[in-house]
């Protein structure tokens, strides 16, 4: 059932105007937690990006191609979670193995990602819709940059902060979440941007 | 460990070691579901019911489980209730079911529920681990309750559907939306973060 | 050290069994009432938009009786037809036919029903959607459908458009309905997919109705 939104259109609302992060409160945690500064939430995100695109065409496969044929959509859950925590597992391996460069880079971040809310959110928000492979691939992908786009944006911004003064009970996790209602705010703004035509 | 009493294991849960806005955990759903009540409460209500009975059944297994594998068994038992109480939705509640989306598997990815397993379920006995389970799911309850009730009296004016603010109210559409969330969710850290005991920053914690 | 590899393997299958035992359990003794909801659902969605309205306190079981007396089912070339009788089970009532399309975040399920003269709407429903709760989501509640009701089934402009949305509070011409307010891109949606499915359906069914097919 394809439902006429090109997958172009797809990845970009799920950047901007449906920002999976500021509209859909997906991975916040380790939002909250990494966004300290640029560096490491430039780290977090490319790992996320890499990790969901490729879930994301995982997980339509076996959903589509193993649990629908036998009936066993109900597990999904489970299955997809597998499905998550193996592969990255699998590029952990490999990355530790071919690129001591790259794991130094992205490799820490990876156990972080099977706990991501935001990679599961994003496969379980694909079936609801019934996207085609290719929409769900553009999802996963858009999902990614635009998730990077926040936490790096956020990064940014709390790097700046470090000589405010901010209020005691504000800090860390207080201010991060008001500063990110003023960027989801801003996101709004997009709104307009997408025509579905 | 030394046995405590179910009362401060409770309270512990509830108020000083709250999951949301002590150990900030649990923030997607948070802000997610919180634009009704009725969808809150619900959700609260899974989430108890989860962490409860995944807190048991991991400290029945406590001394079974081999060390290596228990982030995996954690995570299939978590995942085995959330699918039991999606079905269970969808079977007498299946309007709620609809409202809450996609929201009621993302439970499984919960950081309270893995936080409780691996913090206290795993070295705890039975009984303790179920209290510990549903004070962390009741702290969270009271949390999401309380930002909830802004956030649906103030955006649409109602309260669990029922209209409570006058005709003249105009609603402020932006709580019910993103940033709304947001908002409230950091004025709420914040006043109870002002209001309580003067936490010593610890560092690492940074969750 | 392979004794204990061993063992973490068998106890992963030995839970992943159990537990998939228990899941599939409680899905068989749940899954036809699962089913029965779905269709009680669609059934009660059909009534509705035809105006046929069970008195409050209606069993489950009391509407599935009901539609299967009122109502007639016809799926021809793709499509799909709900003719709604009297309580004689004679006189036409009206027809009701789906609505689907993709809305803002994923695709809405509605359906609409229109008298028998295809002058006038009688109601629209809709009955699935992943659009925001309180936002999109307010295209379930009673004011936004009840818009609908009486309107006029007269395409205009050069699109042969039915319906407008145009901002809340500010529908003036008889094409035209609020949209919600922060729901812009589900409002679109919807306007879009009423509008498609309306002229899919409405022509096929005067030309069916000609024929005296239906």
């Amino acid at each position: 059932m394809t439902l006429g939104l090109s997958a172009f259109v797809i990845f970009f609302a799920a950047i901007f105007t449906n920002n999976i992060l500021l509209t859909n409160f997906l991975g916040m945690c380790s939002f909250l937690a990494i966004s300290r500064e640029v560096k490491s939430s430039l780290g977090l995100g490319l790992a996320v990006i890499f990790v969901m695109t490729c879930t994301s065409a995982l997980n339509y496969l076996v959903y589509y191609g193993l649990l629908v044929p036998l009936g066993l959509e109900h597990f999904r859950f489970i299955v997809f979670i597998i499905v998550i925590a193996a592969f990255v597992q699998l590029v952990e391996m490999v990355i530790e193995r071919t690129s001591p460069v790259l794991y130094v880079i992205l490799g820490i971040f990876l156990p972080l990602i099977t706990v991501n809310c935001a990679i599961l959110g994003v496969a379980l928000f694909m079936i609801i819709r019934n996207y085609t492979f290719l929409q769900s691939v553009a999802y996963g992908a858009g999902g990614g940059i635009g998730w990077t786009l926040a936490i790096v944006a956020m990064g940014g911004i709390r790097q700046r902060l470090r000589g405010a003064p901010v209020p005691k009970p504000l800090e860390g996790p207080g201010i991060t979440l008001i500063i990110a209602g003023l960027m989801a705010l801003a996101f709004i703004g997009f709104t307009g941007m997408i025509q579905i035509q | 460990m030394a046995t405590m009493k179910s009362r401060t294991i409770f309270l512990t849960g509830l108020w000083k070691e709250n999951p949301v806005f002590r150990q900030i955990l649990g923030i997607c759903s948070a802000l997610a579901v919180t634009n009704l009540m009725v969808n809150t409460l619900i959700m609260s209500l899974s989430l108890i019911f989860v962490t409860s009975m995944a807190n048991v059944t991991v400290s029945i297994l406590r001394n079974v489980t081999p060390p290596r594998i228990r982030m995996m068994v954690q995570t299939l038992v978590i995942a085995a209730y959330v699918i039991i109480v999606d079905i269970f939705l969808k079977a007498y509640l299946p309007d709620i079911s609809d409202a809450l989306g996609p929201y009621v598997g993302l439970i499984i990815t919960n950081c309270i529920i893995m936080g409780r397993c691996e913090a206290f379920a795993r070295s705890n006995p039975v009984w303790p681990s179920f209290v510990d389970g549903v004070a962390s799911g009741c702290g969270y309850a009271f949390v999401l309750l309380s930002v909830a009730f802004f956030r649906e009296v103030l955006g649409f004016g109602t309260f669990f559907g029922m209209r409570v603010m006058p005709m003249g109210w105009t609603n402020w559409t932006i709580m019910v939306m993103a940033p709304g969330a947001f908002f409230m969710l950091g004025a709420f850290i914040w006043i109870i973060r002002s209001l309580g005991p003067k936490e010593e920053q610890k560092p690492g914690v940074a969750m | 050290m392979i004794k204990k590899r061993l063992f973490s393997v068998a106890y992963m299958f030995g839970l992943t069994f159990f537990f998939t035992a228990l899941v599939s359990g409680i899905y068989e003794v749940n899954e036809e009432r699962i089913a029965i909801n779905e269709q009680i659902k669609l059934q009660k969605v059909v009534l509705e938009v035809l105006g046929i309205v069970p008195e409050p306190g209606t069993t489950d079981m009391q509407v599935r009786e009901i539609f299967e007396k009122r109502i007639k089912v016809e799926e021809r070339e793709g499509r799909i037809l709900y003719r709604g009788f009297a309580g004689d089970g004679k006189t036409l009532v009206g027809y009701a036919f789906p609505l689907y399309g993709p809305g803002f975040w994923g695709p809405i399920y509605g359906m609409m029903g229109v008298e028998p003269q295809l002058e006038k709407v009688i109601g629209v429903a809709f009955y699935r959607h992943s659009e925001t709760p309180g936002l999109g989501g307010r295209i379930t509640e009673g004011w936004f459908r009840n818009q609908f009701a009486g309107k006029r089934l007269h395409a205009r402009g050069k699109e042969g458009r039915y319906f407008s949305f145009v901002p809340a509070g500010t529908a003036r011409a008889d094409s035209e309905l609020d949209a919600i307010t922060g729901a812009t891109g589900t409002s679109r949606g919807v306007e879009r997919l009423v509008n498609e499915n309306m002229k899919d359906y409405l022509p096929w069914i005067a030309r069916e109705k000609a024929e005296g097919k239906i």
